[in-house]
């Protein structure tokens, strides 16, 4: 009997819950899973609503799986996120129009397609070359030099040069296994597409498209790629995962570190004390000073939710409430991508970011102008080989060509 | 009610459940499957993205794609390898533990214990020996110094790496199949073997004439499952190699480990085609069903010349 009433008691307690309404989020970073379900759950209390989260991350195949089966399924979230052009397309026909928001005028990275806003900015988030300053200045660099091409290539090989005394393992901590694919073909591949262009430039990305290329801005590229590669440990490189990379840079083992300020709750779990920050990409030969700052990710309302006027104020209340940005900034750790909020991440890198942001120094993300399929598919082989050594550079060269040029046929 | 009638409702009652969530999750995604080969399906919201009827359009660009053909190959040769490693060793250690050893049920459990790790746990940690394990034996062992050598990362190339997925197969699956072969093993009736000791036959020649005929049964059913287990490997594929290390086909750079199952998962979720998968899944399924086939009669066969 009894366990009939406790049963019958879930029931109601379920039932409860959803005749109060749902309201259900899908996003794409894990490592913020606990911190927004915390502020979704006290937000839902106050507008007298469940709000359920669901987080799902990875590469380009992360979210996507789920939320097919769910549209299928006709389950849709009301608000899931996206990452770029290529997935807003997936998603064009249930995505909301919401040009119209008070949160649009107080953010410039928001996601926009044909002189409309669709996606709201979850944050801001930049990479560069993250770099141990204590070595740096041990081995008597500054890191200010470091904008291009010789610069880099000076400093690696005189960082190499004194291994011992730096007690490192390598010079960078790079990653280019098929499972870091994102690191190679998602991340370093904008050097090729952005690196030393006006924000928002796309004049290379639509050349790309459409299958020219700048061979001498892709040989420089490529002098860049090497020069990662030969300074890499090996062993991090052809066949360490996330943790391996990160691991290297975090106990000193390597100067340099390939990756964006997300590594930040990382660093801190592993005791990293020492100074650091962010420097330009050195992939030309001109100087780029600047790095690569736009928002990872968007927040898009399904169009068809019952509940679009509560997931439109969710989004708003992110930005205009006191909680909102507590949650944003001091729990979730992200630097915002909104004006008007005074709070400021702790961690040293996404500071870097602010900085390079705040000096107007950044370059965009465009990889997503490229698909999944080519990115993960058609790229990633092509760097773990150069990675690996079983092509040469000009070959390299020659495969990133003609990978371009197939591209652009289908 | 007559007893006839009554006994075919418990029947069918009793199959219910089964029955309907077989229908449910295996039959009708089937056919649906099946129809979607053929359409443009992608289950997302494009603008451009209705269903339309693209006849064999799925299937040609299947059969064009060098990533697909090498998968393909990659899977028969992994297969073969597969299947031959864990049935050796599995009957090796079925051999090891059905003689006379103290704790023989000790060594049973241990053999059979990996059996319950999930493959993607299972890739994970082997990932870690493979990749950190290894290379810290060959700087402390100085006659296995080669091991500490990043050129000799068995993850790093492509032939070890798939190497090294036979020994994670062998390693997860040995336990289970020796498990059948001990079942069989024991069934054997002692006096034949004693018979035969008495007559001076040598243990290779016992285990040649009496030992492996006897378990010919049991031979038609670990090649069935060890074929398509090893056929259908993922879990195992996606956490210790994500397909990778690269390798070139037909003068495309392609991942050098990406067995069938893990080409066609990737195909639908991060190529995002979806149909075209399905027209693959159908193609996996269709080989699959055929070279089972096979090899269960192939095996039949031979348990009757035994």
């Amino acid at each position: 009997m009894k366990r009939i009433a406790l049963a019958f008691m879930v029931l109601m307690a379920a039932t409860a819950a959803f005749g109060a309404g749902k309201l259900t989020l899908m996003q794409n970073k894990p490592e913020i899973d606990a911190q927004i379900k915390a502020y979704a759950a006290e937000w839902g209390k106050k507008n007298n609503v469940t709000v359920v989260i669901k987080s799902i991350g990875g590469t380009s195949g992360g979210m996507g799986p789920q939320l097919k089966a769910d549209y299928a399924a006709g389950d849709m979230p009301d608000i899931f996120a996206f990452d770029g052009l290529e997935s807003y397309k997936e998603w064009e026909g249930v995505i909301l129009d919401l040009s119209k928001e008070p949160w649009v005028s107080k953010t410039s990275v928001a996601f926009k397609y044909n002189g409309k806003v669709y996606g709201f900015p979850v944050a801001v988030e930049g990479w560069g070359m993250a770099y141990n300053a204590d070595l740096l200045a041990k081995a008597g660099i500054d890191p200010k030099t470091l904008t291009n091409y010789d610069a880099y290539k000076k400093a690696f090989e005189k960082l190499d040069s004194m291994k011992k005394e730096l007690g490192i393992n390598s010079v960078v901590s790079m990653a280019a296994s098929v499972e870091m694919g994102w690191v190679t073909a998602h991340h370093n591949f904008n050097s090729l597409l952005s690196n030393g262009l006006p924000y928002g430039d796309l004049s290379v990305v639509n050349d790309l498209l459409a299958g020219k290329v700048d061979m001498q801005r892709l040989q420089e590229y490529a002098d860049w790629v090497e020069l990662l590669f030969k300074y890499a440990d090996k062993t991090v490189l052809l066949t360490g995962n996330y943790d391996a990379q990160v691991g290297a840079f975090a106990t000193g083992k390597a100067v340099f570190l390939h990756q964006g300020n997300w590594v930040d709750p990382n660093l801190k779990a592993a005791n990293a004390t020492f100074k650091m920050a962010f420097a330009p990409h050195g992939s030309m030969k001109k100087t780029t000073d600047g790095i690569f700052v736009a928002a990872p990710s968007f927040y898009a309302i399904n169009k068809d939710s019952k509940n679009v006027a509560l997931a439109k104020k969710f989004l708003n209340d992110l930005v205009t409430t006191p909680e909102g940005h507590t949650y944003m900034v001091k729990d979730a750790g992200m630097i915002p991508a909104f004006s008007g909020i005074n709070l400021n991440p702790e961690g040293q890198l996404s500071k870097s970011v602010q900085q390079w942001s705040a000096a107007g120094k950044v370059y965009s993300w465009n990889q997503y102008y490229f698909s999944g399929d080519f990115r993960d598919k058609v790229l990633t082989p092509i760097y773990n080989q150069f990675a690996a050594g079983s092509i040469t550079k000009a070959q390299f060269v020659d495969l990133m060509a003609k990978a371009f040029k197939d591209n652009a046929k289908k | 009610m007559t007893k006839k009638t009554e006994s075919s409702l418990v029947f069918w009652v009793f199959l219910a459940p089964v029955l309907f969530a077989f229908i449910m999750v295996m039959v009708i995604p089937f056919f649906l499957g099946s129809y979607y080969a053929f359409t443009n399906w992608s289950s997302s919201a494009r603008v451009d993205g209705g269903l339309r009827f693209v006849g064999l359009q799925n299937f040609a660009e299947s059969f064009r794609d060098p990533a697909f053909l090498y998968s393909f190959g990659i899977t028969f040769a992994y297969t073969i390898l597969n299947m031959i490693a864990i049935n050796v060793v599995a009957f090796a250690l079925a051999l090891l533990v059905t003689g006379e050893l103290r704790l023989k049920n000790v060594y049973r459990v241990g053999f059979f214990v990996p059996n319950l790790i999930g493959g993607l746990i299972l890739g994970y940690i082997w990932q870690f020996i493979f990749n950190n394990a290894i290379p810290s034996l060959g700087r402390i062992i100085p006659v296995l110094g080669f091991l500490a050598n990043p050129g000799n990362l068995m993850l790093s190339k492509n032939t070890s790496a798939l190497a090294a997925m036979i020994v994670v197969g062998t390693w997860q699956y040995a336990g289970y199949i020796m498990m059948i072969y001990v079942a069989a093993i024991e069934n054997i009736p002692q006096e034949l073997l004693e018979a035969a000791k008495i007559d001076g036959a040598t243990p290779w020649i016992r285990l040649k004439s009496i030992t492996i005929p006897l378990c010919a049964q049991a031979f038609t059913v670990t090649m069935f499952l060890t074929l398509v287990n090893s056929f259908k490997q993922f879990d195992v594929n996606v956490s210790l190699t994500s397909g990778g290390p690269s390798t070139m086909l037909m003068g495309q750079p392609i991942l050098g480990t990406e067995l069938l199952a893990l080409n066609i998962y990737n195909t639908a979720f991060i190529s995002n085609k979806l149909s075209v998968a399905q027209a693959r899944a159908f193609v996996f399924f269709f080989v699959l069903a055929i070279i089972s086939i096979i090899q269960v009669y192939v095996n039949k066969k031979r348990e009757i010349e035994l």
